[in-house]
């Protein structure tokens, strides 16, 4: 019902992964924290699956398969960094179902993750959600809460 | 035009590209960043990450503006070991 408030006024976007949606504030590193990257949300995530939240393209898909760069239809630029110096796994309990340079359909399945193992290993599993660019965007209006890839995550007010 | 060796282990993911992209944008310049023959906007992180910059990968720094020797001194300073 809520959600439904919200319609009107900016792109809807939806979580790539199921879990807990709460504010980039909520992320253990300043780099997301304070927005460096740009604005965006982050999700607990409940289930070690990342779906592709958008049509378009993946930019960039590190080697150590922790994190996905990707641009939409409409030009937007995002990153989905998946736990917290999880560079540091080397790709271990990451296995990539894309590589650089795919075409993306929204609710494709893109990596799958090991949150067990990552969890086990010290890293937090928080993965950011950050819109690169911050001339794309006025504001990022944040939807907290335990969501599905389905549900609604922010409103992107350009 | 600066060439620099990616001097970080893990190459310039994340953290160090956002860090390499807040110090680009504090320069008029316009700066680009060139790596495996690929070339992007310095001020652009996905474009910079979009390179896949790894460990002691050689980078190309070329920056044109009234600031740009200041630019590519400091780029090539926090990527790593200064080879021009």
């Amino acid at each position: 019902m809520l959600k439904k408030l919200f319609k009107k006024s900016g792109t809807e976007f939806s979580p790539p992964m199921a879990g807990k949606v709460v504010s980039l504030d909520q992320v253990p590193d300043a780099v997301f924290s304070k927005k460096m990257v740009g604005d965006g949300f982050a999700v607990i995530p409940s289930e070690g699956k990342v779906y592709a939240p958008v049509n378009g393209k993946v930019v960039q898909l590190f080697p150590t398969k922790h994190a996905i760069a990707i641009i939409d239809e409409s030009g937007l630029e995002m990153l989905i960094h998946v736990g917290i110096d999880t560079v540091e796994l080397k790709g271990e309990g990451f296995v990539a179902h894309i590589e650089k340079g795919s075409e993306i359909k929204k609710g494709q399945l893109l990596l799958e993750v090991d949150l067990e193992f990552v969890q086990a290993q010290d890293k937090a599993i928080i993965t950011p959600v950050v819109f690169t660019n911050q001339k794309q965007y006025q504001s990022i209006e944040v939807v907290s809460g335990n969501l599905t890839i389905a549900d609604t995550a922010c409103i992107i007010r350009k | 035009m600066i060439k620099v060796v990616m001097a970080s282990e893990h190459g310039l993911h994340a953290r160090p590209a956002s860090e390499f992209v807040a110090k680009a944008t504090q320069f008029d310049s316009e700066i680009t960043i060139e790596s495996n023959g690929n070339e992007a906007n310095a001020k652009s992180i996905i474009n910079v990450l979009g390179l896949g910059v790894q460990h002691l990968d050689e980078v190309i720094i070329t920056a044109t503006g009234s600031d740009a020797k200041d630019a590519e001194k400091a780029l090539a300073e926090l990527l790593g070991a200064s080879h021009a």
